[in-house]
C-alpha cells in the first residue's frame, strides 16, 4: 500500500498537468461548441428551406461521425489539404464541432420548449423577429437547457480522453506515457480514472439537483 | 350596412358616436379557417374612437380568433381589417410596412398574461419602448414606473413577475400593453384564470381605461362588467356575429333565441 502511495505521490504532478490540460481544452470545447449549438439549433429551424436542409446536413454530420474520427480528422487528415493545426487547436476545433451538433439538439428541445404565448407576448408588443429571439425565446431556452448543457459538458471532459490518440499530453496520454515507461499501467490508469472521478462525480450530483430545482420552480 | 344589427337602429339616441362619421375600425368579411375547418364566417363589425365593444358568446364560437384576426396575430384568410387609414387586404401580401403600423397601434392582453419569466416587472415594461419606439431606456423605465403606478404596482418593479400574484401580473401585462400608447386595445378574456377578487382589480383598471377614451375590445364573461362598462355587445355563436347593440338592451331584451339560450345558461352558472 505504502509503495503504491509512494508511486502516486511521484506521478502526481506530471498527471496533474495532464489533468490542467484536459480541462482547458474541454473548457475551449465548449466556449466554442456551445454557442455553435445555438447557431445550428437555429439554423435547421430556419423558416427558409435551403438553408434548414443545410444545416441538417452539418448536424447529422457532427452526431453521425464518432468524436475519434473527427478528432484524427482535423489532426491528420486535414493537413493533406494544406490545413495544419497543433494538436491542442485540433482537438479544441473537432470537439467543438462535436459539441455543436450535440447541443444543437438540446438547445432546439429547449427552443420548442419555450410556451408558445411568449412568442405571441413579443410579436404583439412589435418586437422583430430577431429581437424576440434575442430577449425572449433563446434565454428562455438557455434556461431550459442547462441541466442537459451541463450533463453533456461533463461527458465532453470524459471524452477529451480521446484527445491522447492525437499527441496531445493531457491526462490520459500522460498516464499511458508513464505506463509505457514503468510498466505499472493498473496504478497509473486508476490514479487517471480517480482524478477524473473527483471532477465528474460531484458535477453529476451537482447537475441532478439543479434538474430537480428548475422542474420543480417551472412547474409552479 | 350589413354590420348594423336591427338592435341598435330601434334603440333610443344613447348611441354616443353619430354613426355617419367615418368608423375608426372596419373588419369587412372576414373569414379564417384552420385547414379545412373555418372558425369564422364573414364577419363584418364597425368601431368609432372611443368606443368600448364587450365580444360574447359560448366558448369555441370564435371569439378569440376574431380578436387575433384584429391584429394579424392569426392572419385572417378572407376579408379586410381597417383602422384609421391602414387597410390590410387577407390574401394581398400586404406591405409589412402596413402590417407593423397596424400592430404597433393595437394593444393586446391575453387571458394567460404571458409575461416574459426571466424579465423584472419594469424590463417587462420597458422593453418593447427601447426595441421599437427607440426611447432612452431611461425615458422608457420613468414611463413605465408611471404606467405601473397607474395600475398600483409601482412597488413591484424590480420583482420577477412570478413573485406577483394572478391580478397583479394581469396589471403589469396591462401596463407592458399601454406602454406602447396604443389606440386600440383588445382583451381576451383577461380575468378568466383570476379568482373573482383579484379578477376585480383587473376589471377596475380596466374599466378606468375605458373612462378615459380608450377603444377598447373585450371578449369577457363578466355578463355584469360587459353591461356596465360596454357600450356595445356584439353576441356571437359559431364563427359569426348574431346579435349587436346597445349592452343594456342586449343584455336585457335579446332578439336571436339563441342569444337568449346563451345569457340564460351564463346567468344560470
Ligand atoms: N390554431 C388553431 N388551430 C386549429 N383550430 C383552432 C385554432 N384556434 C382556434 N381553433 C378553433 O377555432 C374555433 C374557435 O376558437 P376560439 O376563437 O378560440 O373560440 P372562443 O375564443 O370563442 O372560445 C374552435 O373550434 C377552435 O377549436
Ligand atoms: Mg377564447
Amino acid at each position: 500500500m505504502n509503495e503504491l502511495l509512494g508511486l502516486w505521490w511521484e506521478w502526481f504532478p506530471d498527471l496533474l498537468q495532464g489533468f490542467f490540460l484536459s480541462l482547458q481544452v474541454t473548457g475551449v470545447c465548449l466556449l466554442l461548441g456551445i454557442p455553435l449549438g445555438l447557431v445550428f439549433a437555429l439554423g435547421v429551424s430556419a423558416p427558409n428551406k435551403a438553408v434548414r436542409l443545410i444545416f441538417l446536413f452539418v448536424v447529422e454530420l457532427g452526431r453521425g461521425a464518432p468524436a475519434l474520427i473527427l478528432l484524427q480528422y482535423f489532426y491528420y487528415g486535414l493537413p493533406s489539404a494544406g490545413i495544419t493545426f497543433s494538436s491542442f487547436t485540433a482537438a479544441a476545433l473537432a470537439l467543438a464541432y462535436c459539441t455543436g451538433a450535440y447541443t444543437s439538439e438540446i438547445i432546439r428541445g429547449g427552443l420548442e420548449a419555450v410556451a408558445s404565448g411568449q412568442r405571441e407576448a413579443a410579436d404583439v408588443i412589435g418586437l422583430n423577429k430577431l429581437d424576440a429571439l434575442r430577449f425572449i425565446i433563446v434565454p428562455q431556452a438557455l434556461r431550459i437547457a442547462i441541466p442537459s448543457l451541463l450533463g453533456f459538458s461533463i461527458i465532453m471532459f470524459q471524452a477529451s480522453s480521446l484527445c491522447f490518440t492525437i499527441a496531445l499530453p493531457e491526462l490520459v496520454s500522460r498516464a499511458s506515457a508513464i505506463g509505457s515507461n514503468t510498466f505499472q499501467y493498473m496504478p497509473v490508469l486508476a490514479l487517471a480514472g480517480i482524478m477524473y472521478a473527483v471532477v465528474c462525480i460531484p458535477a453529476t450530483i451537482i447537475v441532478t439537483s439543479l434538474e430537480k430545482k428548475l422542474g420543480a420552480s417551472s412547474q409552479t | 350596412m350589413s354590420s348594423v344589427s336591427p338592435v341598435s337602429t330601434a334603440a333610443p339616441s344613447v348611441i354616443k358616436v353619430q354613426k355617419t362619421e367615418q368608423a375608426f375600425l372596419s373588419l369587412k368579411g372576414l373569414h379564417k379557417s384552420f385547414g379545412p375547418y373555418e372558425v369564422l364566417h364573414d364577419v363584418s363589425l364597425e368601431m368609432h374612437k372611443g368606443e368600448v365593444l364587450a365580444i360574447i358568446g359560448p366558448s369555441g364560437s370564435g371569439k378569440s380568433t376574431l380578436l387575433r384576426c384584429i391584429n394579424q396575430l392569426s392572419p385572417p384568410t378572407a376579408g379586410s381589417v381597417s383602422m384609421d387609414g391602414v387597410t390590410i387586404e387577407a390574401g394581398c401580401s400586404s406591405s409589412r410596412n402596413d402590417l407593423v403600423k397596424l400592430r404597433r397601434r393595437i394593444g393586446m392582453v391575453f387571458q394567460s398574461f404571458n409575461l416574459f419569466p426571466h424579465l423584472t416587472v419594469l424590463q417587462n415594461v420597458s422593453l418593447a419602448q427601447v426595441r421599437t419606439m427607440g426611447r432612452s431606456k431611461r425615458d422608457a423605465d420613468k414611463k413605465s414606473l408611471e404606467l405601473l403606478d397607474r395600475v398600483g404596482l409601482a412597488n413591484k418593479a424590480e420583482l420577477y413577475p412570478a413573485r406577483c400574484s394572478g391580478g397583479q401580473q394581469q396589471r403589469i401585462a396591462i401596463a407592458r400593453a399601454l406602454a406602447l400608447e396604443p389606440e386600440l386595445m383588445l382583451f381576451d378574456e383577461p380575468t378568466s384564470a383570476l379568482d373573482p377578487e383579484l379578477g376585480l382589480e383587473v376589471l377596475a383598471v380596466m374599466k378606468e381605461l375605458a373612462n378615459e377614451g380608450m377603444s377598447m375590445i373585450m371578449v369577457t364573461h363578466e355578463m355584469h362588467f360587459a353591461e356596465t362598462v360596454s357600450d356595445r355587445v356584439v353576441v356571437m355563436a359559431e364563427g359569426r356575429i348574431l346579435e349587436q347593440g346597445i349592452s343594456r338592451e342586449v343584455m336585457r331584451n335579446p332578439q336571436h333565441e339563441r342569444v337568449v339560450q346563451f345569457l340564460r345558461a351564463v346567468r344560470d352558472r
